[in-house]
């Protein structure tokens, strides 16, 4: 209540005010006659000047003017000589005149005193108002989950918020007070000076920072510096804002690590690949001319021994000939088989349905004088190389056309099914010899065989081909058969570029 | 060493060389054929140096070229025959068992004349040379400078 007194003065009505001073020297004067009566004299000059008093505290200057002529005149006409007359006698003017003097100095004091509680009232109000301003900010700032804290110039804590307690460990309590870098143990990337210095200069520093929690576990932060002064551009404080960026250091270290590793990976892969390739080459260049030599000695040795050979020595000679011959075939399905493994791929868009009469166009002379009834769909376009495509479909269809020798009615279909949006399924379905689902693992290997050759000739490196082609691709190939009902091989490819 | 010859052989293994005698024999152009084993010898027979300064100076009329060659390879040597002015224009027909891409697209990249796989098969590679041998040593006109027809 007291802080409202001043402004209470203004509120008040000058009649109000002035009145109070009337009444004030009235109720003194009753006092002080009531006094009298009871022969208690010399009281009405204190009762007169506490009149005055109360006007000046609580009224004002004029009316403390009023109460003090009020005063002299209730003083003269009641208690001097002669009674109940306002003549003055000279002998008493000193009296009147220190009177008045104490009355002017009681309400000079009693300004000066009331303007000195004006502007401590004021100036602990606005120290109120700044309190519970920073008081809600601080309360603001617990709201956060960024880690704040407040250091002095000589770094330390002044101020903790929740995200510090929450990361760090420490509550408020324990914190404030403290040396900040003593009690985070932090570590910095560039000498402490060359920080300050920024900081003074930019009044701004961030960067990541190591530090350790209450518990000893140490973790990275991303941490922003921003610098305080006052009125004079003193340095007073330091506002400093933690991320935790232990994770994030954490994930990019592991992904730096993968990466190495990937690039080690590849070096491997291109080395071996490498090796692979002068392996072949050197398959090519060198195996190839043994067999051609023993051929070809073979040969001229039977031209110049043919008289004196006989039936079995021949059917030797005919076997060491056909075998080198088969040896070169393998030796050159091998080199063409890793070919398509090393050669670069050249995706188009690719007209199956073009492709395939290209494909039969190629297998014509294993059909000519076969009965087969073709069934092909219309087909879809894929996305490929085409002529790894191409090789693949030529050696499915020459499959189909060799396994259905031995049927007096040969039936062979061409079709395709959206697997989804993005990928094609093309089948070639026959009705030949078929094969034992018990083997279908077994279909795909280099030089694998499921029938003798003497039934079905063959390297045994078409459908490993046909796999290796397609993988390329990024497809997928399977096959369902049953013995002498017929085998059908599925092609999964995409339709189209990503 | 004064050999005379249509057909330049360089080939290091002594059985290629053989059968492919043997496959000119029945055209009687053995005769026809000088036989150079590794690189650098093919390189000093043809700018007439070292063993084959005292060598007539005229060109043969066809070089057949195995690539895998001991000290100068044959790639090598085709470079060298179709960058030097006098011997670019020699017909070379490279004659090699390797069926790499890289080698062909190597050897056609340098400017050969023919790129002939040696086959497995005995018939095949007889024919193949007969064919050859025919075809360049007979049948095609070679370049001014070369060794003419007896």
């Amino acid at each position: 209540m007291a802080k409202r007194r001043p402004s209470l003065l203004k509120e008040l009505h000058p009649i109000q005010r002035y009145g109070l001073a009337v009444v004030s020297v009235a109720i003194a004067l009753g006092m002080a006659l009531l006094m009298q009566r009871y022969s208690l004299r010399g009281v009405e000059f204190p009762l007169f000047l506490f009149a005055i008093a109360l006007t000046v505290w609580f009224a004002g200057d004029g009316p403390a003017v009023l109460a003090v002529v009020l005063s002299s005149l209730a003083f003269n006409y009641f208690f001097t000589e002669p009674l109940y007359s306002l003549y003055i006698r000279t002998t008493e003017l000193p009296y009147y005149f220190v009177f008045i003097l104490f009355a002017i100095l009681l309400t000079w004091f009693s300004t000066v005193r009331r303007r000195v509680e004006r502007e401590l009232l004021q100036s602990r109000d606005a120290l109120e108002r700044e309190v519970a301003e920073r008081t809600q900010q601080a309360n603001l700032l617990n709201l956060t989950h960024d880690t704040i804290f407040v250091r002095d110039t000589s770094d330390i804590i002044t101020y903790w918020n929740r995200g510090a307690q929450e990361l760090y460990g420490w509550t408020a309590e324990e914190a404030i007070g403290q040396h900040s870098h003593q009690l985070l143990q932090t570590v910095f990337p560039i000498p402490i000076d060359e920080v300050r210095a920024e900081l003074l200069r930019t009044g701004r520093w961030d960067g990541e920072l190591r530090k350790t929690k209450a518990d000893g576990s140490r973790v990275v932060v991303a941490s922003r510096w921003s610098l305080r002064r006052d009125e004079r551009g003193q340095a007073v404080a330091i506002l400093e804002t933690n991320n935790d960026i232990s994770d994030r250091k954490r994930r990019e270290e592991e992904i730096r690590k993968l990466n190495d590793e990937l690039g080690k990976r590849t070096t491997d892969l291109e080395a071996s690949n490498k090796e692979l390739e002068a392996f072949a080459y050197s398959i090519s260049h060198d195996l190839r001319a043994p067999i051609r030599h023993m051929a070809g000695y073979a040969e001229l040795l039977q031209k110049n021994s043919a008289s004196v050979l006989d039936e079995k020595s021949h059917r030797y000679m005919m076997t060491i000939l056909e075998s080198a011959k088969r040896m070169g075939t393998l030796i050159d399905d091998l080199l063409g088989f890793s070919r398509i493994g090393r050669a670069e791929t050249r995706a188009t868009t690719v007209n199956l349905d073009l492709l395939v009469k290209d494909v039969l166009r190629e297998v014509q002379q294993d059909i000519d004088g076969r009965n087969i009834a073709w069934k092909i769909s219309a087909l879809p376009d894929l996305y490929g190389d085409r002529s790894m495509l191409r090789l693949a479909l030529v050696n499915l269809v020459s499959n189909a056309v060799k396994f259905t020798r031995t049927r007096p009615q040969a039936e062979i279909e061409i079709g395709c099914f959206e697997k989804n949006k993005d990928e094609v399924v093309v089948f070639i379905r026959d009705n030949g010899v078929g094969f034992d689902m018990k083997y279908v693992d077994k279909l795909f290997g280099v030089f694998r065989r499921l029938h003798p050759a003497e039934a079905f000739e063959g390297t045994g490196i078409g459908l490993a081909t046909v796999q290796r082609i397609i993988l390329r691709h990024g497809g997928k190939v399977w096959a369902e058969g049953l013995v002498d009902r017929g085998a059908t091989f599925f092609l999964s490819v995409p339709s189209h570029g990503s | 060493m004064d050999i005379l010859g249509r057909i330049l052989m360089v080939e290091d293994d002594a059985r290629d060389v053989e059968l492919t005698l043997t496959a000119l024999a029945d055209y009687n152009l053995t005769n026809e054929v000088v036989v150079i084993h590794d690189g650098e010898q093919a390189l000093d027979y043809l700018y007439r140096r070292g063993n084959f300064k005292a060598r007539n100076n005229e060109n043969p009329a066809v070089l057949l070229l195995d690539l895998k060659l001991p000290k100068v390879d044959g790639l090598e040597v085709l470079q060298q025959i179709k960058s030097d002015e006098t011997l670019r224009m020699i017909p070379v027909v490279v004659l090699t068992s390797s069926r790499e891409e890289r080698d062909m697209v190597a050897s056609y990249k340098l400017g050969v004349n023919a790129y002939v796989v040696k086959p497995v098969d005995f018939h095949e590679f007889v024919n193949a040379i007969k064919e050859l041998g025919m075809f360049w040593a007979i049948v095609n006109e070679p370049p001014p400078g070369s060794i003419r027809k007896m």
